[in-house]
């Protein structure tokens, strides 16, 4: 599990008091104010965020620490990371995007097939994007019960059970 | 303007002849279709087809809202991943 979540990103300042663009990556864009304080990739600069209105693009915000259109400028194109234990705790079989990506998966007889690269969802279930060495393209495998019987988050680890004809022989 | 009644749902014949032999068959495979056009059927419910996008198949499991639907709705043709954050997936 990764420490880090990107939830939002700076696009530029907004106005000349100091607000600035905010782009939410959140499912729901006005919680990013939730997980503040957020962080830079590296922690050196912490923000609480203040969602203003919404603007083209995302939102106008005032961030702590930002009180000039020069500094919210210098900001322009900072990506801004909460921690993971800031995500409130799901139900039985359901899963963060952030917590799958990266498992590795498993058949039923323990052989590699791949990582999970993305979840992609088109309208007819989520979709688990699985890369590999022994993949010359990507495969999509359908998140259900019946194709994936086991995720092991605490291992980095999921069971697939794929249905014929989705693996290349 | 909105297909006659009269004509009945459109469907490629060759995709109701493979999903009738796998449904007799009875076997977990991904059906391939290319036919993007094809009306969603009552009896597609429960099989799982993969429908080609331009470049590969995408898995698409067949429930009763998808009724009437036609399969090319659920395989973009572009790719669009957007960022992970706080986002959910459910196994169902």
């Amino acid at each position: 599990m990764t420490d880090l979540i990107c939830v939002g990103a700076i696009a530029g300042a907004y106005g000349v008091r100091g607000e600035v663009r905010l782009k939410s990556f959140t499912a729901d864009p006005l919680a990013i104010a939730d997980y503040a304080p957020l962080t830079t990739r590296d922690g050196g600069r912490a923000f609480s965020v203040a969602i203003i209105r919404p603007v083209k693009g995302g939102f106008a915000a005032r961030l702590s620490g930002v009180t000039t259109k020069e500094e919210a400028d210098a900001l322009r194109g900072t990506e801004l990371y909460a921690p993971r234990d800031k995500l409130p705790s799901l139900p039985d079989d359901e899963f963060y995007h952030a917590d799958l990506i990266g498992l590795v998966v498993l058949d039923t007889g323990g052989a590699e097939l791949g990582r999970v690269k993305s979840v992609q969802n088109h309208g007819a279930g989520d979709l688990l994007e699985i890369t590999g060495p022994g993949l010359k393209d990507s495969v999509l495998l359908p998140f259900t019960r019946e194709a994936v019987p086991t995720v092991d988050l605490a291992s980095g680890r999921l069971v697939a059970d794929p249905p014929e004809g989705l693996f290349p022989e | 303007m909105s297909r006659s009644v009269w004509k009945g749902p459109f469907v490629d014949a060759y995709v109701l002849k493979k999903a009738e032999a796998s449904r007799e068959s009875g076997r977990n495979e991904v059906i391939k279709i290319w036919s993007r056009r094809s009306t969603i059927l009552p009896q597609f419910v429960g099989l799982t087809f993969g429908v080609y996008n331009g470049k590969k198949h995408i898995p698409v499991n067949v429930t009763e809202d998808m009724i009437g639907q036609k399969f090319g709705e659920y395989s973009p043709t572009r790719t669009y991943y957007g960022h992970a954050a706080d986002k959910k997936a459910k196994r169902k």
